[in-house]
């Protein structure tokens, strides 16, 4: 089976720009009566609007692409959803919800679809900040439809080195437990000047957009656990377009599947230096206290 | 001398078209593009790049040909010790507020141009060119974002639901003395679900940019401690204007000068009574007393 994935990054675009987009920035803010999950997720909030977003994506992906599975955050059944060898969508209709509940200006619909198990199209929108940020494996990235030198980019940045990285943390909803633990512990050593000591850490509230800005190349890296496949599914296509690269949050694991549920992000770098990219990756890892697990 | 609300909204105007017509253009043409070229000050992660310097030499001249009577206090040209805040019309400025945001390329830049008088912050202009936001208010005229006028909905305030915004800041150093280890403990206290268990918090890396949020009611609160008049004058200002209220950083602090260094914004919205309890409840998490 041959696909064209460039267009159905643009079909993506679309449907991001013209349809999902108008719905999440005239309800950001407006769903104060929402519910609170309940266990571990407590914090984390669900709206009716994310509910009838995932409908309409759902509806309009299987309407142009009949054969594709899907995966949406809202449809999903632990222990039951599996992403599969066939080619399949995995979305996330609002990313960021307690920034949409909230109305802080970053929430955001993510597009993602997997072939093997590959992330090979991304599709990012935030229509607050009107930004909208794609990809398609082999095609590279474009911002707002025009295309992005991330080469250049890159070039301005300098060299990868922890000491001098803007990290990107979020301590998720579940806040009791040893992954919680784990979070404080490891942003306290990579902040400390006696371990990390990183220049600063940013937390947006949304993989996916966090995963976009490390792409455009506004921050270096991104340490996170407990998000599911439909947080990082578009971002690690459009990340590895420009030179990035997605690893475990815990040492060692160097090779993880898309719902891996957790994940260190990393820039790419000048001229494709892997091994600073490497080097990256375990003087990160070494500031990891504890380890991140999740069912 | 007290200004009249028709001078305030003078200098609220001059501040809006200073940013949109010459510095805003600045501080994006050059955002990410001086990696290499800073000059390290405290442990080398607050960064201050010669631009900075120029911005407010810029911003502190065309001030002053308006204004020539008024002071005049500066990020880059304050001196510790001897610049005081006095009674006087004074000008307080950060040329670039989240200098780490500007080296990275991070859109969260900013220039925050603030008037005390009295001692009191009675103007100010926030621009953020990269999301091309500009908040601005003047003192009894009411809050803006981008000339239109901020109505924060209206809504409980309570710990629990609240999204606050917390940054790690320069200071990293271990142990009992500094103020790192407080800072942290407050932040695992506030996310704790056994402690305050808030709904999240953010970091842009600009403290101008979190007050105008915390203002607009995008965001709750803000809590921090090390930052200077310069960072927080301006968002103040409009912080008041859209019926916030701020507070200091440490429990008990109703009242507290520009130059306090530790401050808790919290957002309008709701009735007095609530920002006082969202206050208290707020304080009873801070592990110790920051120390400036």
């Amino acid at each position: 089976m041959t696909v064209d994935l460039a267009s159905i990054e643009k079909f993506l675009c679309d449907l991001a720009t013209e349809k999902v987009g108008p719905i999440i920035k005239s309800k950001s803010g407006t769903q104060q009566d929402y519910d609170l999950k309940t266990g571990s997720r407590r914090v984390d909030i669900v709206t009716a609007v994310d509910k009838q977003v995932e409908k309409l994506i759902w509806e309009s992906a299987k309407a142009q692409y009949p054969n594709f599975r899907f995966i949406g955050e809202e449809s999903y059944v632990k222990g039951e959803t599996v992403i599969t060898n066939d080619p399949t969508f995995i979305i996330d209709p609002i990313d960021g919800t307690t920034n949409f509940v909230h109305d802080f200006p970053f929430s955001c619909t993510s597009l993602g679809l997997t072939i093997n198990k590959e992330p090979v199209v991304g599709v990012i929108y935030d229509p607050h900040i009107n930004l909208l940020i794609s990809a398609s494996k082999g095609n590279g990235v474009r911002v707002n439809k025009k295309e992005f030198d991330y080469k250049s980019k890159l070039a301005s940045m300098g060299p990868l080195t922890l000491n001098k990285s803007v990290v990107a943390l979020q301590p998720g909803s579940a806040r009791e437990g040893k992954n919680f633990k784990t979070k404080m512990a490891t942003y306290e050593k990579l902040l400390s000047c006696d371990y990390g000591f990183v220049h600063g850490f940013r937390n947006l509230g949304s993989s996916a957009m966090t995963m976009a800005y490390i792409a455009m190349g506004y921050l270096d890296s991104y340490w996170d656990g407990g998000c599911y496949s439909w947080d990082v599914c578009a971002g690690w296509c459009i990340l590895k377009e420009v030179g990035g690269r997605v690893v475990g949050a815990n040492p060692g694991e160097w090779d993880i599947g898309v719902d891996n549920r957790s994940y260190l992000a990393v820039r790419g770098t000048v001229n494709n230096e892997t091994d600073e990219q490497t080097k990256y990756i375990t003087d990160f890892w070494s500031c990891v206290d504890g380890q991140l697990k999740y069912d | 001398m007290v200004l009249t609300m028709q001078e305030l909204k003078n200098v609220e105007n001059t501040f809006t078209e200073l940013l949109l017509r010459k510095i805003g253009p600045l501080v994006k043409s050059h955002t990410g593009t001086n990696f290499r070229s800073y000059d390290d000050k405290s442990n080398g992660v607050d960064l201050v790049t010669v631009l900075d310097k120029n911005i407010e030499s810029i911003i502190k001249a065309e001030l002053a040909g308006k204004y020539p009577n008024f002071k005049f206090i500066g990020e880059e040209s304050y001196v510790e010790g001897v610049t005081k805040i006095s009674n006087d019309p004074t000008f307080i400025v950060d040329p670039i507020d989240g200098t780490t945001n500007f080296i990275h390329g991070y859109p969260f830049s900013c220039t925050s141009l603030g008037l005390a008088e009295m001692g009191k912050p009675v103007v100010g202009a926030v621009f953020n060119p990269h999301l091309n936001q500009l908040f601005h208010a003047s003192k009894g005229n009411g809050a803006f974002l981008n000339n239109q006028e901020i109505e924060v909905t209206e809504r409980t305030l309570i710990l629990q639901k609240s999204l606050i915004a917390l940054e790690g800041g320069s200071e990293r150093t271990e142990g009992s003395q500094g103020n790192f280890d407080k800072k942290i403990d407050t932040y695992r206290n506030l996310l704790s679900e056994s402690g305050a268990f808030v709904h999240g918090f953010r970091s842009v890396g600009s403290a101008a940019m979190n007050i105008c949020y915390v203002a607009s009611g995008m965001l709750d609160a803000y809590w921090e401690g090390g930052c200077w008049a310069w960072d927080v004058c301006a968002g103040w200002c409009i912080l008041e204007e859209a019926g916030g209220r701020m507070a200091g950083g440490n429990p008990k602090e109703w009242v507290i000068p520009l130059d306090g260094r530790c401050y808790l914004a919290i957002r309008g919205g709701c009735e007095s009574m609530e920002q006082k309890q969202f206050a208290e409840s707020f304080w009873s998490y801070v592990a110790g007393r920051l120390e400036y």
